[in-house]
């Protein structure tokens, strides 16, 4: 421990002439953890200071940087404190310094749709529209999906409904890296679960888009009265509204601080999402799914501001016997993602609706899109897989990029992480080491 | 080298006129092409009859020049040429003299690899089972897997070229796979197996004995009432034993089976075989695997268990030679979720290398690896001379996700542009330049340069897949 402060000290005066301290890891395996002091991590709550040192960080900043080259990162009290290069920022003495050498440094990887957080109780299918319904209940800290997710760099989810009805409940925002409920919860309700279209089908009376619409408008309009007459009560005072645990989710929505997460796919069920939900409610709503043909749309969205979180399927393909009910173009494989950037739109994110596709594949979405089509030149793809979702979930000012004052949700890899070769090789979450395959084995 | 470069020639004049011959005769004289792995059979038995139509015997010259070629045995030259004649590579190198009248690709700032050999496989050839009369050559299945770079595959019982626009001569082997049951949880099975090995193995020795008896009245030939055949073929190399078994307890009869009888067995699954890669590797098993599986394990088991990422790269390390497959053996990208089908094979490989595989062992698990279990390492898997010339041009790392098939060649013959082809065409398309008229000459650019290159490809033929090339790291 003596030796680790010494070497604190030694690297400080190093960081002066801007180089990083010896023998930084280049390999897979080399990378050695922070080491706790009286049992508090350094960087976490309570604990001294850490300082991560290296040559690559992805900032991701949204409108913002990208990459730092030659950085140094503190971080203390599980949050961002200071991040420059190493010629800017000075390392205090008492820091523990994480030399990640060759290594990237970047933030963990969000993901607006999972199924997998709990135990999937939750796509009850008796009511239509279940705005009450609530996904908290259901969650599993630390469960085996969740943990291999973990090892694929994903920190946080927005653990979600199935899409068996209209609306199905709540979604519930969460860490992966801790074994309570209480310390895995980032926000609840996370979001309020629509789907649009394209599933609820299936409810028992096997609706149709007109009824579906009717009865999603309808259930919308409730909520919106409810929420309004909390507001007037709120600013003008006057009786005190009955509170119905039904409708409580819209005063959310109507400030804007939770999220609709749309199950929409298909060019005429986007343009219901976006002139129901946005034009006429005024509900704040990403796309998720967004597939086949929507990107025909997306100049629509883009002009509204509107996210899209894309996926499982990105990539559309002809119909041509592939399958039956898709195809855009009929003789070209479609990305997704580059479908949405060519009509301008720059929103753009990435899911796994896991366990549709493996929680600890969601880099994978983000390579898939590049591969057929994305340009990449600007770093849409590990946006795609950070900021864009975080922004789309609401939760921005917390997570999705190493900017100061967010939580210390960071990710130690081999390189960049779209590319499947590359591996995640130590994971801070709040600042605390939550992912160490040094010490327990690599996982993925 | 340029001894068995002659014999080649001298071979290949003799044999002008047969277009696509392949194989019986010129193995026998050519012992250079035979790879040790192909464990006999040579594919004498289920190759494709070669009535060729004799009227057609121009010689056929085609050439790839100006690429780094990826041999696929380690060897990196670069911007080198790869020339074919009938379509067998006769020469990889620099200053190659190039036939007037061949065909020549000018690949200059691309890769040139051998063709992927996708060990399972549904689809890609338009046809059912038996593909010698039903492969559909003009199939959107073909079109997919060329354009996904693989060249060849197993389908049902059957090794096939993607020879798009042909249909003579693309079967290449059939029953090389010798399905055993081995009987998970069924201890029976297992000895009921055993038991198949000890009398086939017993009928195969009074065989021999027999057979070698050169005395007049040596008897009748041994009755092999009651033996299994499959067995036999397997003891005497003819097929691979292939086995379907994940746990670490069967992984392990395997081995213990595979040691005592002297056979090298292929296992496809080995969920667990991590956990006993010694044991596989001093039995000398090839695994076929899914590097992207995922099982949690037993909670009765006391030890190791269950799936690993490291899996490839752990079994590599003992010496187990691995195949990748792909989770889903379709064409299809499934309702547009990519990335899990053949066609990604290469991402397929790509987990292996997250798990630890050397890049270039994971290149040889979608290339040559699969080709010796199948018995046609001697003709596919690797760039080498004496081989077929089945090989794709790429626009970067295979095993990158972003990288493109731009040219695949079967047997001399082009058979996939991405330009001139739909589905990718519009993806990132090839500059200008690419499209360029062909050149003619051999540039013979980095002559001096790349001389140690081109000396570390010239010895390639034999193992220097044990050499990493300048630009990968290698397996210590």
């Amino acid at each position: 421990m003596k030796s680790k402060l010494q070497f604190a000290a030694f690297a400080v005066s190093l960081s002066l002439f801007g180089s990083a301290a010896t023998a930084a890891p280049s390999e897979r395996g080399d990378l050695e953890a922070p080491v706790a002091i009286n049992g508090v991590e350094p960087g976490a709550q309570g604990g001294v200071g850490l300082a991560i040192v290296g040559k690559k960080f992805v900032l991701a900043e949204w409108g913002g940087r990208s990459v730092l080259d030659n950085g140094v990162l503190l971080v203390k009290d599980g949050k961002i404190q200071k991040v420059g290069t190493q010629s800017e920022v000075t390392i205090p003495a008492e820091y523990q310094i994480l030399d990640v050498g060759d290594h990237w440094v970047m933030p963990g990887l969000v993901e607006m749709h999972n199924h997998v957080a709990g135990r999937f109780g939750l796509n009850d299918m008796v009511y239509l529209a279940n705005p009450g319904l609530r996904a908290s209940a259901d969650v599993e800290p630390g469960n085996s999906m969740t943990k291999m997710g973990l090892a694929g760099g994903v920190t946080s989810v927005l653990y979600i409904p199935g899409s068996g009805t209209n609306v199905g409940g709540q979604g519930v925002l969460l860490r992966t890296g801790f074994d309570t409920y209480e310390r895995c919860e980032i926000r609840n309700p996370g979001s309020l679960k629509l789907a649009q279209a394209g599933n609820p089908e299936r409810w028992l009376m096997r609706p149709g888009r007109t009824l579906m619409n009717y009865n999603t408008r309808n259930t919308f309009r409730r909520g919106i009265a409810y929420a309004k007459k909390w507001e007037a009560y709120e600013k003008d005072g006057g009786v005190k509204p009955r509170v119905n645990p039904q409708w409580e989710i819209f005063r959310h929505l109507r400030k804007r601080e939770v999220h609709i997460s749309t199950h929409t796919q298909m060019y005429q069920v986007v343009l219901k999402t976006i002139t129901m939900v946005h034009d006429e409610l005024g509900l704040p709503f990403f796309i998720d799914h967004g597939t086949f043909d929507t990107w025909r749309l997306a100049a629509e969205a883009e002009k509204r501001e509107i996210f899209g979180v894309l996926g499982p399927r990105n990539v559309d393909p002809p119909s041509r016997s592939m399958i039956a009910w898709a195809g855009s173009a009929p003789e070209r494989m479609q990305g997704v993602a580059a479908g949405y950037q060519a009509q301008g739109f720059t929103r753009i994110g990435f899911n796994t609706d896991s366990p549709v596709i493996p929680q600890e594949e969601l880099q994978l979405q983000a390579a898939i899109g590049v591969r057929y089509g994305l340009d990449d030149a600007e770093m849409v793809a590990l946006r795609g897989l950070t900021i864009v979702p975080a922004m789309a979930g609401g939760i921005a000012d917390t997570v999705g990029s190493l900017e100061v004052g967010k939580d210390a949700d960071i990710l130690i890899t081999t390189g960049n992480i779209t590319d499947p070769r590359h591996s995640v090789e130590l994971i801070l979450q709040l600042g605390e080491v939550v992912y160490n395959p040094q010490e327990e084995g690599r996982r993925w | 080298m340029k001894k068995s470069m002659l014999q080649w020639f001298g071979i290949l004049l003799a044999s002008v006129g047969v277009l696509h011959f392949s194989a019986a005769p010129a193995f026998s004289l050519t012992p250079t092409w035979q790879d040790e792995e192909s464990d006999g059979g040579e594919g004498s038995e289920s190759d494709t009859d070669q009535d060729e139509d004799e009227a057609e015997d121009k010689d056929r010259w085609y050439a790839v020049v100006g690429g780094d070629i990826y041999t696929g045995t380690g060897a990196v030259l670069k911007g080198a040429t790869l020339l074919s004649h009938n379509g067998r590579i006769v020469q990889i190198g620099y200053n190659v003299d190039i036939p007037e009248s061949a065909e020549v690709l000018s690949a200059t700032g691309y890769r040139v690899y051998p063709g992927i050999v996708a060990i399972a496989s549904t689809g890609l050839f338009g046809g059912g089972s038996d593909l010698a009369n039903s492969v559909d050559p003009y199939s959107q299945g073909m079109l997919l897997g060329l354009a996904s770079g693989i060249t060849s595959a197993v389908q049902g019982g059957e090794i096939a070229k993607l020879k798009r626009g042909f249909i003579e001569g693309t079967v290449m082997r059939s029953n090389f796979f010798q399905s055993m049951r081995l009987g998970t949880n069924n201890p029976s099975g297992k000895m009921q197996l055993r038991e198949k090995f000890e009398e086939a193995s017993k009928y195969l020795r009074k065989y021999r004995r027999w057979r070698n008896d050169r005395s007049k009245d040596k008897g009748p030939e041994p009755k092999a009432t009651g033996i299994d055949m499959g067995i036999v073929a397997v003891l005497r190399g003819e097929r691979r034993a292939y086995f379907s078994e994940s746990q670490r307890a069967d992984l392990l009869d395997i081995a213990s089976l595979a040691q005592k009888y002297g056979f090298r067995p292929v296992i496809s699954g080995g969920t667990e075989a991590w956990t006993v890669a010694d044991e596989l590797g001093r039995a000398g098993a090839t695994v076929i695997l899914t590097p992207r599986t995922r099982n949690d394990k037993s909670e009765q088991l006391v030890r190791d268990g269950g799936s690993s990422i490291e899996n490839a790269a752990i079994l590599h390390r003992s010496g187990v030679q691995v195949v990748v497959r792909s989770p889903s053996q379709g064409n299809s990208t499934m309702g547009g979720i990519a990335g899990r089908d053949v066609i990604h094979i290469p991402i397929s490989a790509s987990f292996a290398v997250r798990g630890g595989l050397p890049e270039q062992a994971a290149l040889e698990s979608i290339t040559i690896n699969p080709a010796r279990i199948a018995g046609v390492s001697h003709r596919i898997g690797t760039l080498e001379v004496g081989k077929d010339a089945d090989f794709i041009v790429t626009d970067g790392d295979l095993l990158h996700y972003a990288t493109f098939v731009q040219w695949a060649v079967v047997d001399g013959e082009m058979v996939y542009d991405k330009q001139a082809e739909m589905y990718y065409a519009h993806i990132r398309p090839r500059a200008e330049a690419a499209l360029a008229p062909a050149i003619k000459t051999d540039p013979g650019e980095g002559e001096e340069e790349s001389s140690e290159e081109a000396g570390e490809g010239e010895e390639s033929d034999e193992d220097a897949s044990k050499d990493g090339d300048d630009e990968k790291e290698s397996d210590s």
